[in-house]
């Protein structure tokens, strides 16, 4: 406790202290040591302004170098695209950074004036040395602005020739015609010897060259990157064991359950063989196995290797050929196998292919060898592609899996067909680059499609209602953590939300680089999603929104946490009047909401002058639809501050009676004695008038009527009902109970009980045990019955709402038996007849 | 509470600002601006009094006084005497 309010202390005074010193300090700096200041900060910023664009114009000019070299380079490319536009809005931010000066430049030879005119008495030697001066420095500054502009042109130039150039590299790619005729043929066979001596000399040199010298490291960073994908492999198997494993089941399983085996088993050894890839291709790089030579084909080696794999355990995940019951298409299983085995060697074909052209270029063969393998490769998938054709998957309606299948339907067929012969084709007539684009997108952008859909049908089946609930890990995360129903319907919501981003952030950058994207472009286009969507003129910074938010979020907690602090741990101790204990926490509460919310909107870029606008168009909407709502809210507002009841006072207004239960800025929750909550809206509680029985204090009056009949003597009634009121322990002697002679009826006289009460919340439970005591005493001494003479029948009391506190706590028994005892039994014997007595419940509302 | 929240949208929306820098001629005759956004270079003739919108991503204008500013895109600029201010 001390050292929270220590560090109240502390921070209050931190939030105090610094505004005396920042007074001071204007002042102790005023004359000649500001003016010293403003000239070293004039020099500064337009020579640091030229150092930088100096710096820019000799980065730009390497860039421009490095350009020109890298002019095949795609990848290269993309990467000084992102370099050059970070350097043009550098340019750019510098020049901004002299405007202010050149503004004091301006304001300066406006305050001089203009030079006199001819015939005008000169001016002052200083004025017009200054102005001189100023002019020249203007001159300086415009001339700065003049080569950030040239520097910044340039860039733009720069950065949109890489553009050109990479559009031409791409289709160069796509569309370079080679001739194939019989000398390109002969001359690639001639070529082939070669370049297997060249790469096995080379593959040799280096195994020898790592055995003998990089051993340890060798063997290390095999060993590390086992462990990288044996943990990978070990841990998401284990977590996702009942998502892979396929049983033999009883039993066909569930479309479900198929789908997402198919989903997982494919990406979960996927993903742990480019876990393996990819960290062992790391430390070889990072233990210097590797030589410049070797690296691209281990890195073509190992990514081929991760291709094939996720192709084929795609396909049986699909197709799964040797088990029908876990098939996803219907297909029979002779069509899985061939399907299957087709995939398969086209993916191989085409990998083999990608292998082939980097040693090719490792080696530095002769590009004719590249074409003719590309164009092998090409014509190799197109006959299996036209094989494909000829399979007969399908299976009709009535028949079994393992029946003879069907023919394709026409289409299908047709497509097959076309597309192997366009690919046989067009690796034919000399456009290689093409057929092999083609070839890859069927194979790999297929597959990615195909998982993708998976994945997304997973999710969907996941996220469905208490789907999570009924699977295996569903069952394990009831018994290990003993979650319910919702909670693990809520988790499967979470899951089903989690894989469709997982499927979409690995699969559509996937998908972008298959399509000749570079992964910088990625990056680029991924950053500006994050900090600028231009739509228009407007800007809209998704990051800029997103740390709004969490900024509002932190405010919110923080001012939850400092109220709660401020009530349990301040006022509580402080012994503060209740009331206004919930109004300064509520206050508190607003004011911290308000607080977060203004930071939030700025933290989003949100330009609060332009609220002006908004008030005024809210203005009007508050004139005609908002109107109730704002009125109630500063009612609200005023309740707080007013307090005209507080949070457990008994309130009465219009037809609405009960405990006030929490007083919000709305509306005001009341609850009835019947428990019924209402909620009352505050312009009620400001504008009608409102009855609390328990403002300043509890104390209050109720009365009992009683009727008795006119043979009864008026005064040994009053005498009795007073006896009884003193007797019970609840009712005040001060101010003292009082009985009253209200009024002559027909046939009967009304007394009247009024008692004070300390509590009138207890009126119910006193009343009650009062009438019992009347009623008895009444009998005792023959004064008369509460119920009338003719019926003979007790009254039926009105329905009356009860506070049930005053139920549940009343004991009557000492208040009545009291008077009881202490009268004398004398009077029993004697038999009166009932009179007409009775206690009426009119008037009992209290 | 829905009302609030539909009007903190509103509130939102219509705060969001324009972030392309607005230039607003305020004197008397038209103002000629000279505009190098990317590779173009470009004049912009500003009528008196009126206001438009140039180069959501930065710039540089010379202005009709000689002056030369390099703009990030985001200000809000008012041509006085033939002089840029920028605000």
């Amino acid at each position: 406790m001390t050292s929270k309010l220590f560090a109240v202390f502390l921070s209050l005074w931190m939030v105090a202290a610094p505004v005396p010193v920042m007074a001071q300090q204007p002042a102790a700096n005023a004359n000649p040591q500001q003016q010293l200041q403003q000239q070293e900060a004039a020099a500064t910023p337009q020579a640091q302004a030229a150092a930088q664009l100096e710096t820019a114009r000799k980065n730009l000019e390497r860039l421009a170098e490095v350009i020109t070299k890298a002019k095949d380079d795609d990848n290269r490319l993309a990467e000084l695209k992102v370099e050059i536009d970070a350097a043009a809005k550098q340019i750019i931010a510098t020049s901004v950074a002299i405007r202010p000066r050149l503004d004091e430049i301006k304001a300066r030879l406006a305050e001089l004036g203009d030079p006199p005119a001819e015939g005008a008495p000169p001016e002052a030697d200083v004025v017009a040395q200054e102005r001189k001066r100023l002019l020249a420095e203007r001159g300086a500054i415009n001339a700065l602005t003049g080569t950030a502009e040239d520097l910044s042109v340039q860039a733009t130039k720069l950065s949109n020739g890489i553009t050109a150039t990479r559009r031409v590299l791409f289709s160069n790619t796509l569309l370079k015609h080679t001739d194939i005729n019989r000398t390109m043929v002969m001359d690639a066979i001639a070529a082939i010897s070669l370049e297997r001596q060249t790469f096995m000399r080379t593959v040799g040199s280096w195994l020898t060259f790592a055995w003998n010298f990089k051993r340890l490291q060798l063997l290390s960073a095999l060993f590390l990157s086992l462990c990288a994908a044996l943990v990978l492999l070990a841990g998401t198997r284990r977590l996702f064991s009942p998502f892979i494993h396929r049983g033999v089941l009883n039993e066909e399983p569930g479309y479900i359950t198929r789908l997402s085996v198919a989903f997982w088993s494919t990406m979960i050894p996927t993903m742990a063989a480019a876990a393996f890839a990819t960290t062992s291709y790391f430390f070889l790089q990072v233990f210097n196995v590797l030589r410049p030579d070797i690296a691209p084909i281990v890195s073509v080696t190992l990514a081929v290797c991760v291709a094939v794999l996720f192709v084929s355990t795609l396909a049986n995940a699909v197709l799964a050929p040797g088990q029908s019951a876990w098939r996803l298409v219907r297909v029979s299983d002779r069509g899985a196998r061939l399907l299957a085995w087709s995939i398969f060697a086209m993916t191989v074909v085409n990998g083999l292919d990608y292998l082939a052209s980097t040693i090719s270029e490792v080696m530095g063969s002769p590009i004719v060898l590249t074409v003719v393998k590309s164009l092998i490769a090409s014509i190799i998938i197109g006959l299996i592609l036209m094989a494909m054709s000829l399979i007969k998957p399908l299976v009709a309606a009535g028949q079994t899996l393992d029946s003879q299948g069907k023919p394709w339907p026409r289409p299908v067929w047709l497509l097959f067909v076309l597309t192997g012969a366009a690919l046989i084709m067009a690796a034919l007539s000399g456009y290689v680059g093409l057929a092999r684009f083609v070839a890859t997108q069927i194979v790999m952008t297929g597959a990615i499609l195909v998982t993708m859909y998976l994945g997304i049908l997973t999710g969907k089946a996941v996220a469905k209602q208490n789907a999570l609930a009924d699977t295996v890990v569903g069952r394990y995360l009831e018994r290990r953590f003993g979650m319910e129903q919702i909670g693990l319907d809520q988790a499967g919501l979470v899951a089903g939300l989690g894989i469709y981003a997982l499927v979409v952030l690995l699969f559509i950058p996937l998908i972008l680089l298959q399509w000749g994207f570079q992964i910088a472009d990625i990056q680029a286009w991924a950053y500006r999603l994050f900090t600028e969507i231009r739509i228009g003129s407007i800007t809209i910074s998704i990051t800029g929104i997103l740390a709004g938010i969490l900024l509002f979020a932190a405010g919110f907690v923080v001012t939850r946490w400092f109220q709660r602090w401020l009530d349990s741990n301040v006022m509580a101790r402080s012994r503060i009047d209740p009331g206004v204990r919930n109004s300064v926490k509520t206050g508190v509460g607003y004011l911290g909401l308000a607080l977060a919310g203004l930071i939030g909107i700025s933290a989003a870029g949100l330009d609060l002058s332009n609220l002006a606008l908004v008030a005024g168009a809210l203005s009007l909407g508050v004139g005609f639809g908002l109107q109730n709502i704002v009125s109630n809210f500063v009612s609200g507002l005023i309740l707080l501050v007013e307090r005209p009841f507080k949070v457990g006072d008994w309130v009465v207004t219009g037809t609405t009676e009960g405990f006030v239960r929490r007083i919000s800025v709305r509306a005001t929750e009341i609850e009835t004695f019947q428990r019924q909550t209402i909620m009352v809206p505050n312009s009620l509680f400001i504008n009608a008038s409102v009855g609390n029985w328990t403002h300043r204090n509890k104390l209050g009056r109720s009365d009992i009527p009683v009727t008795v009949g006119y043979d009864a003597a008026p005064r040994q009634v009053m005498d009795t009902l007073l006896q009884i009121a003193n007797a019970h322990p609840l009712v005040l002697k001060n101010p003292e109970p009082q009985a009253v002679f209200s009024a002559f009826g027909e046939a009967t006289m009304t007394f009247e009980l009024r008692i004070y009460l300390a509590d009138i919340v207890n009126g119910n439970g006193v009343r009650n045990d009062l009438r019992l005591a009347i009623y008895e005493r009444f009998r005792e001494e023959g004064l008369g019955a509460p119920f009338p003479k003719e019926t003979l029948e007790p009254e039926v009391s009105l329905p009356q709402p009860e506070p049930e506190i005053v139920a549940a706590r009343k004991t009557p028994d000492e208040a009545v038996e009291q008077p009881v005892v202490d009268e004398p039994v004398r009077r029993s014997g004697t038999q009166r007849r009932p009179r007409r007595v009775s206690v009426e419940a009119v008037g009992d509302k209290d | 509470m829905k009302a609030f929240v539909s009007a903190f949208v509103l509130t939102v929306i219509a705060a969001f600002p324009a972030w392309s820098a607005t230039v607003t001629n305020k004197d008397g005759e038209p103002a000629v601006l000279v505009v190098v956004e990317g590779e173009s270079r470009m004049e912009v003739a500003i009528s008196a009094g009126s206001t438009e919108s140039i180069c959501p991503s930065g710039c540089f204008i010379t202005t009709p006084s000689g002056d030369r500013l390099g703009l990030q895109g985001d200000e809000t600029i008012e041509i006085v005497n033939g002089s840029a201010v920028v605000k």
